[in-house]
């Protein structure tokens, strides 16, 4: 950092009065929180408060950073909608047990399972405060409420082991009455690169007071908690006497004493990488483990999506509108003749992708190739002779007689408004007069010529009539424009001629 | 030589063709090569597929049969048809389920191999419809295509025989293609690129049954007839063939490069609004983020955030999306954040028919919020449109600071139509002013202090000095923000959330006019059915009836003068693909009397429906 951030607790201090109960947890978390913030050397104006509904979820209305009063238990959703937006924010969820675990369960599981890079203070206080007092996800069996009067029959969750289920890369847990811990695990919580998730066990003085006195009360506390520290053995008891050690037989941990039966050296050490004993940690309310239970590096959601912008950028360059618009087939509508042409670009798919590597490697393709060319020019392009065309009703000998005279093979047949309705062709005066006795004089051209021919528009592709001439077997092609009017003809050897002269 | 076989070629001003088979037949491939090829030859084209909401509904079913419509034409088309001219039924199924859309005189190919008495009972018929006479007022072609395509192809090596009865679709797009004067090049090409490299053996199974196809059209003497579309006269420029899905994705795009923001569009898969995100996906070049979220209320809240982070935020989604959405919408309408919604609507209700059509969630979006909370609402008219209409979306969001929602449906979704494609230079930058300096006294920065104008709030995004702020789904006192319960402040707060989206009256564009300015009928419409409506508009005004169009982007707010252009007709008529909920809003915005034309079928409007309902309107004065 180029200079140096100075700021102090009361710089994250807003000016609205803090409404929770006298005496609720809350206002711990919260100082805890706004001295916590300082340490970190962030701007003030990168920080992001999200909560949902609940007690705990007016927070950020008293943090002067920005921040959003969600809806119930959406805090994480918007959350990752803004740290995927902007990456460089520090973004923080600030929920309770019935925001997280009951109406936004789904949402804690799936920022886990992304691993987005937020930090969520999850306060538990094992009741709904906001509602005035019902059982919640995470209310012990037997739990009495008003809408649980006979003891609730249903078994709690509990956060942290929810947390490592479903995939996130920090998990911890503190309490409101210690500070200082909460202080520490926050701050190394918000360095951590992943989604960071402390639940941390909060007391409502108003519905469910003492819910956690086992492990806050002072004269309590020292015999029930179990700090955790990475590599160091699982030793707690106001003597340090007592500890943890792995049970093979009942595959969990089981609380020993320290003593004649087992040394300090038989405790088992605390390895933060370890799955498997997060959960079983996970499972124990004696001793109750306090700290960073979990911690491993992983890629984040935030790097994998900007990573693929930059690499996609890297492979295809810049996105360009004009490029996006235009991958397609397209076709051009000029103004002057209204003359529509096929130009051939190619598909949107992978196959283009396939294309393209085909011409980096040199690899052939002829014929695409010269298909695509021959596509994308015109009969306009070919210059079509233009047609001498004769009447239906015209004897066969004046055709005969006006081939010979142009040195050509085919007349268009055209009736008095000039629509073409056939061709007469030197095969068909072969097929149809030759050895036969038919007077020339005496026969109409309608009689031999071939009625409605195939013909072309001026704007078809020279394709087109390759196609014609080499499929179909036709040496002559018409042209005609819009009003079926004939324009042109075109032989094959015409075509012939272009093709060489071209290509 | 004979150079021409004697199969004259008839001139058509326009074609409706259906391909009809199994879903598993490739009839929707069939369908989109051939729309493929007919726009490269410039005809005006508008598609309708209609898939069964059953992926693989057993094979011969009536449940399993996929249609792909075209609408071919050398003038400007609005809809993909009413009734087929040709159909090509692949098997039993497909003609029964067709045949009550086709008119005395349509021909008919089928392919007589698939008429077995196995698929005859799976359709559901007693006898077989080839033989029994009950198809006499058409024109039936049989052809035995899966022997002949068996014949043609069966030289291909490395091909089992399922594989080579898999390309029959192609034997019948050749012979349609013959049958239709089309070249046969375009589909060639795609096959190659398609499958050249990976499979040859299919690609080349697939030329060949292609090519069989259009040699059996020229060499068997069934056909009497062929055809030709001329080419459309369309307005000059350069063209592509656009489906909705497809232009909502490039405007969105083109609005976030044109506000100079990442896109984040964040949605949920659902029917038929995935295709949108689908096509922003690969797009990752162009700063856009989708994010598949858990769910749909996830896609919304996620959009809600990004949003406030500063990216143009968007999310899409079909009418069971938009109930789970509802409160992260509104929440977005509290925290009066730029945001759009897309609506890709379907038959309702609940799951309702998800892959057909309907314009039932017009009421929902109005108005499926607690509390007064009202919302801009735009509604795309044509595939193309929905490109222009989510660009729009974003400038009157960012202007009002409000989600917008954007009305599409699931046959603009999927129809195809061609588009003039523009130059992206010449698109109007959207113009944001982020703020960087406190607005109130004392240095604070007031996040809800109106402009004086747009009545919108600043939107000071996260990482700007000095403009911290918290913004939150309680009611707020006016311009500072905060937490307020207070009787005045909430009904100020509320009467500023519905002037700021009433004040966009004053620059969206006034309502048009297709006809006269007086008449004697008016017809009314929105959305999806603006082919349909324009096609039968235009038919009564050629044949001389006192009768205009109007046709309604803006739902909310309406144009400045839609009150007054409806005073000046005798008869309204709305058509509505639903039971009548553009007709309420006007009834009760205007005090008009209109009349509904309504259908809730899971299918489109057909011309002939409206001009019916035309001509019994004016027959009646």
């Amino acid at each position: 950092m180029a200079t140096e951030i100075k700021l102090t607790r009361k710089d994250f201090m807003s000016d609205q009065t803090v409404r929770w109960c006298p005496g609720c947890g809350d206002y711990a978390i919260l100082a805890t929180v706004q001295k916590t913030l300082p340490r970190l050397g962030i701007p003030k104006e990168k920080f992001v408060f999200v909560s949902g509904i609940g007690c705990s979820s007016r927070f950020p209305y008293y943090m002067d950073t920005y921040g959003i009063h969600s809806i119930h238990g959406r805090a994480p959703t918007l959350a990752t909608g803004i740290k995927l937006s902007n990456p460089d924010l520090s973004v923080w969820v600030i929920t309770g047990d019935g925001d997280a675990l009951s109406i936004g369960g789904n949402h804690i599981l799936h920022a886990g399972r992304r691993n987005v890079d937020l930090n969520i203070l999850l306060f538990n206080n094992r009741i709904y405060g906001l509602t005035k007092g019902q059982l919640s996800p995470t209310s012990p069996v037997g739990t009495k409420t008003k809408s649980s009067p006979y003891g609730s029959i249903e078994r709690p969750l509990y956060p942290v082991e929810v947390a490592l289920a479903s995939g996130a890369t920090f998990v911890a847990r503190t309490i409101d009455v210690l500070q200082k811990e909460m202080g520490e695990i926050m701050y190394q919580a918000a360095l951590h690169k992943g989604l960071a998730f402390i639940e941390i066990m909060q007391n409502c003085v108003i519905f469910n007071n003492g819910a956690w006195f086992d492990y806050s009360d002072r004269k309590k506390r020292a015999d029930n908690d179990l700090f955790l520290e990475a590599g160091k053995p699982m030793v707690f008891g106001k003597n340090r006497d007592k500890g943890l050690v792995l049970d093979e037989e009942q595959g969990g941990f089981k609380v020993v004493e320290i003593g004649e039966e087992y040394s300090i050296e038989d405790i088992t050490i605390h390895d933060p990488t370890s799955l498997e004993n997060a959960f079983l940690l996970s499972q124990l309310d004696y001793p109750m483990p306090l700290g960073i239970i979990y911690q491993v590096t992983k890629p984040t959601y935030c790097e994998g999506m900007w990573g693929q912008i930059q690499q996609v950028k890297a492979q295809k360059g810049e996105g360009d509108l004009h490029d996006l618009y235009f991958n397609a087939d397209t076709w051009e509508v000029t103004a002057e003749e209204e003359e529509i042409k096929a130009e051939v670009r190619g598909q949107v798919d992978a196959s283009l992708d396939e294309a393209y590597i085909d011409e980096l490697l040199g690899v052939e393709a002829p014929e695409a190739d010269l298909a695509e060319q021959l596509a994308s020019m015109t009969l306009h392009d070919l210059k079509p002779k233009a047609p001498i065309t004769i009447r239906p009703d015209a004897l066969m000998d004046h055709a005969l007689h006006l081939m010979r005279e142009h040195g050509i093979g085919a007349l268009l047949v055209v009736s008095p408004d000039r629509h073409l309705m056939g061709i007469i062709t030197e095969a068909d005066i072969l097929d149809r007069v030759a050895g036969k006795d038919i007077d020339l004089h005496q026969v109409t051209v309608q009689e031999f010529m071939t009625t409605e021919p195939v013909a072309l528009p001026l704007y078809a592709s020279v394709l087109e009539a390759v196609h014609f001439m080499t499929q179909r077997r036709f040496r002559h092609l018409p042209v005609v424009d819009e009003n079926l009017h004939p324009v042109g003809v075109i032989s094959s050897r015409d075509l012939a001629e272009f093709l060489i002269k071209h290509l | 030589m004979t150079e021409q076989k004697h199969v004259p070629v008839k001139e058509l001003e326009d074609v409706v063709i259906r391909f009809a088979g199994d879903s598993g037949d490739g009839m929707q491939l069939t369908g989109s090569q051939f729309t493929n090829t007919a726009a490269i030859v410039g005809n005006d084209i508008s598609t309708f597929p209609d898939y069964p909401a059953e992926i693989r509904a057993p094979a011969g079913t009536l449940g399993g049969v996929s249609g792909f419509q075209v609408h071919l034409a050398e003038h400007d088309i609005w809809t993909p048809g009413d009734s087929p001219h040709v159909l090509v039924a692949m098997n039993p199924a497909a003609l029964k389920v067709s045949l009550p859309d086709l008119e005395p005189g349509a021909i008919i190919i089928v392919n007589t191999d698939a008429f077995t008495p196995g698929n005859l009972k799976k359709a559901g018929y007693e006898s077989n419809p080839l033989e029994d006479g009950s198809l006499n007022q058409f024109q039936v072609i049989p052809v035995p295509i899966t022997t002949l395509n068996r014949n043609a192809v069966q030289d291909v090596e490395g091909l089992d025989k399922k594989s080579i009865d898999r390309s029959k679709n192609f034997f019948a797009l050749g012979l349609i293609y013959w049958m239709f004067d089309r070249p046969l090049e375009p589909s060639i090409e795609w096959v190659k690129k398609k499958f050249g490299k990976r499979a040859p053996a299919v690609a080349e199974a697939n030329i060949k049954a292609l090519q069989a196809g259009y040699f059996y059209g020229e060499t068997a003497e069934i056909f009497q007839t062929r055809f030709r579309i001329k080419p459309a006269k369309l307005p000059p420029g350069t063209y592509r063939k656009i489906s909705g899905s497809e232009a909502a994705a490039i405007g969105l795009v083109t609005a976030a490069r044109k506000a100079n923001k990442p896109l984040f569009y964040g949605a949920y898969p659902i029917t038929p609004a995935s295709d949108i995100l689908h096509n922003l996906a690969p797009l990752r070049n162009f700063d856009v983020i989708t994010f598949q979220a858990e769910d749909e209320i996830a896609a919304m809240g996620a959009t809600v955030g990004a949003a406030f982070a500063g990216a143009m935020a968007v999310t899409g989604t079909s009418g069971p999306g938009i109930a789970l959405k509802s409160e992260a919408m509104n929440l977005a309408v509290m925290l009066e954040l730029p945001l759009v919604v897309i609506d890709v609507q379907r038959g309702g209700p609940s799951t309702g028919l998800p892959t057909k059509v309907e314009q039932s969630d017009l009421l929902q979006i109005m108005f499926g919020r607690n509390g007064e909370s009202p919302m801009p609402v735009l509604a795309a008219s044509s595939p193309a449109d929905c490109f222009d209409t989510v660009i729009e979306a974003y400038r009157l969001a960012v202007r009002a600071m409000a989600p917008v929602a954007v009305m599409m449906d699931g046959y603009l979704a999927n129809s195809s139509e061609p588009w003039r494609i523009p130059d992206p230079d010449t698109i109007e930058p959207i113009v944001i002013e982020h703020p960087t300096e406190p607005n109130g006294p004392d240095g604070k920065f007031l996040p809800y202090k109106r402009d004086p104008v747009t009545l919108g709030r600043p939107w000071a995004i996260p990482g700007t000095p000095g403009l911290e702020h918290r913004v939150g789904g309680l009611e707020k006192s006016p311009e500072y923000g905060n937490v307020s319960y207070a009787p005045e402040h909430h009904q100020r707060m509320v009467n500023e959330r519905a002037a700021k989206v009433a004040r966009l009256a004053d620059i969206i564009p006034e309502q048009e006019v297709f006809g006269p300015e007086e008449a004697e009928l008016l017809v009314v419409g929105w959305g999806g059915t603006y082919g349909a409506i324009h096609a039968a508009v235009s038919q009564a005004q050629a044949k001389g009836q006192s009768v205009a169009q109007v046709h309604i982007r803006y739902l909310n707010p309406f144009p400045r003068n839609l009150g007054f252009i409806l005073q000046n007709y005798d008869k309204i008529l709305v058509p509505e693909l639903n039971m009548g909920q553009l007709a309420m809003l006007l009834r009760d915005r205007y005090l008009v009397d209109v009349i509904s034309l309504n259908k809730v079928q899971g299918r489109p409007f057909k011309v002939s429906e409206i001009s019916a309902k035309i001509d019994e309107l004016l027959a009646g004065e």
